[in-house]
């Protein structure tokens, strides 16, 4: 896929560079991010630590795409693409905002700049073009794994999945012990540290580490069958 | 780890159990590490052992996975509820936000959004009510107590016996008219015929209880 690295100046707020790898940045001060560790080895060229950062986000970054373009095809291909752009420019990524409003703004560039290029091509889809304008706001409705209703990839068969393994994993936190649900519930719903959390719990740091494994591997082995079924990447 | 493991140095069962430990640890630090609470020399392990295990990888995406739905059942929730509601749930326990994630898989009624209209009809209804309450209470029509009696005359320059309208039976109170005034309004017939001689508001009157025999 050919990147015009021209054309980025301003697709991360300037961040982005013109380099074909990433080079780590002189002064690297990140924010308080769950992803630091792992931005800063792919700073440092680790390919397999950004292919994580890849695998975390690419569901997000697709249904938010979801919401700006209508084509499946080029869902994909511009997610690859904001991908891509976010590889070559993380050596500029300086970490004063989170690495996925980053991100987020290097695929809603990258989804205007496709939008823009249709409108150059006479053979275009005029639904494509709505509502490119509305999607700057990266705590929206397209945020939801739920609701990419909007997108011409969802089908019925997909929302019924998606609403499936949703139930799933509200019976499987039902069915977890009750120290193993409260603290997956303060990491994942209120957001707060481990260390808050043995504070809260009254517990040591490793056993709120523990206690947060055992009850997502607890889930996940409820869903787990649900994804292997389901044969469409974008639930 | 579990991979550069020597398996002639060790005998196969105490291999399982290392590769099992080790497979577990990896797996718990991968988890810490979605949460961000990974030190930078395990999450360079990590790295490398989930690049080099699909089961990782896996394990990796479904961790996050598990969080955006978690996440996005208590944001569809408290979407769903009146602020009211909402303002209340706040002050629970944690134990509950994770039973809301559950009641949300309901299906959404398709007139949830109403609510206000509904409490607004209900707010009109109560004041239409209390309004006429108010208006009954003024005109005198509770007759509650020691209200006002309407009294009835049956005779000029006569006392007259009126009924008590709350109870609808006859009491004992009767009015004294002032027969001059009486004569005065015969005379002039200001109100045409016998109406003529009917309590007015104008008219001054006077009602009192005679004793019970």
């Amino acid at each position: 896929m050919a990147i015009e690295t021209a054309s980025l100046g301003d697709a991360a707020g300037g961040e982005l560079g013109t380099g074909s790898a990433p080079a780590a940045a002189d002064a690297f001060v990140p924010v308080q991010d769950a992803d630091s560790a792992l931005v800063a080895l792919a700073r440092g060229g680790d390919k397999r630590a950004f292919d994580m950062l890849v695998i975390k986000y690419q569901r997000r970054i697709e249904r938010l795409l979801g919401r700006m373009v209508r084509d499946t095809d080029s869902i994909q291909d511009i997610t690859q693409e904001a991908f891509i752009r976010a590889w070559r420019a993380i050596g500029n990524f300086r970490g004063d905002a989170q690495f996925y409003t980053w991100l987020y703004r290097i695929a809603v560039n990258s989804a205007k700049k496709h939008l823009m290029d249709l409108k150059r091509n006479p053979v275009i889809n005029e639904s494509s073009l709505r509502s490119v304008h509305d999607e700057d706001d990266e705590t929206s409705y397209a945020d939801h794994p739920l609701n990419n209703q909007r997108a011409t990839s969802e089908t019925p068969e997909t929302a019924y999945a998606a609403k499936e393994i949703a139930q799933a994993v509200n019976a499987a936190m039902d069915a977890l012990p009750e120290e193993l649900r409260q603290a997956i519930t303060l990491r994942e719903i209120e957001g707060l540290s481990y260390e808050e959390i043995s504070t809260m719990m009254d517990c040591p740091i490793g056993t709120v580490r523990s206690r947060i494994f055992r009850a997502r591997e607890a889930i996940s082995a409820r869903i787990k069958p649900m994804l292997d079924k389901q044969t469409a990447k974008r639930w | 780890m579990d991979r550069v493991i020597s398996k002639s140095s060790l005998s196969g069962e105490t291999m399982d159990e290392l590769v099992m430990n080790q497979t577990v640890v990896n797996f718990e630090a991968l988890s810490a590490l979605a949460d961000g609470e990974l030190g930078a020399p395990e999450t360079a392990t990590v790295v490398q052992a989930t690049a080099q295990d699909a089961s990782l990888r896996a394990a990796w995406q479904h961790y996050h996975l598990i969080g955006d739905v978690l996440r996005s059942s208590v944001r569809d929730t408290r979407a769903a509820l009146p602020a009211v509601a909402l303002a209340s749930l706040s002050a629970q326990s944690v134990g509950l936000s994770a039973g809301l994630s559950v009641a949300m898989a309901q299906p959404e009624a398709a007139n949830d959004s109403v609510w206000r209209w509904k409490l607004v009809a209900g707010f009109a209804a109560v004041a239409a009510v209390g309004s006429i309450v108010w208006s009954l209470a003024g005109s005198g029509l509770t007759g509650i107590g020691a209200g006002p009696v309407v009294a009835r005359s049956t005779q000029p320059n006569a006392a007259v016996v009126s009924a008590d309208i709350s109870t609808g039976q006859p009491t004992e109170q009767v009015m004294i008219r002032d027969p001059r005034l009486d004569e005065l309004l015969a005379a002039h017939k200001q109100f045409g015929g016998a109406s003529a001689l009917q309590p007015a508001g104008f008219l001054r009157n006077a009602t009192f209880q005679t004793p019970q025999r």
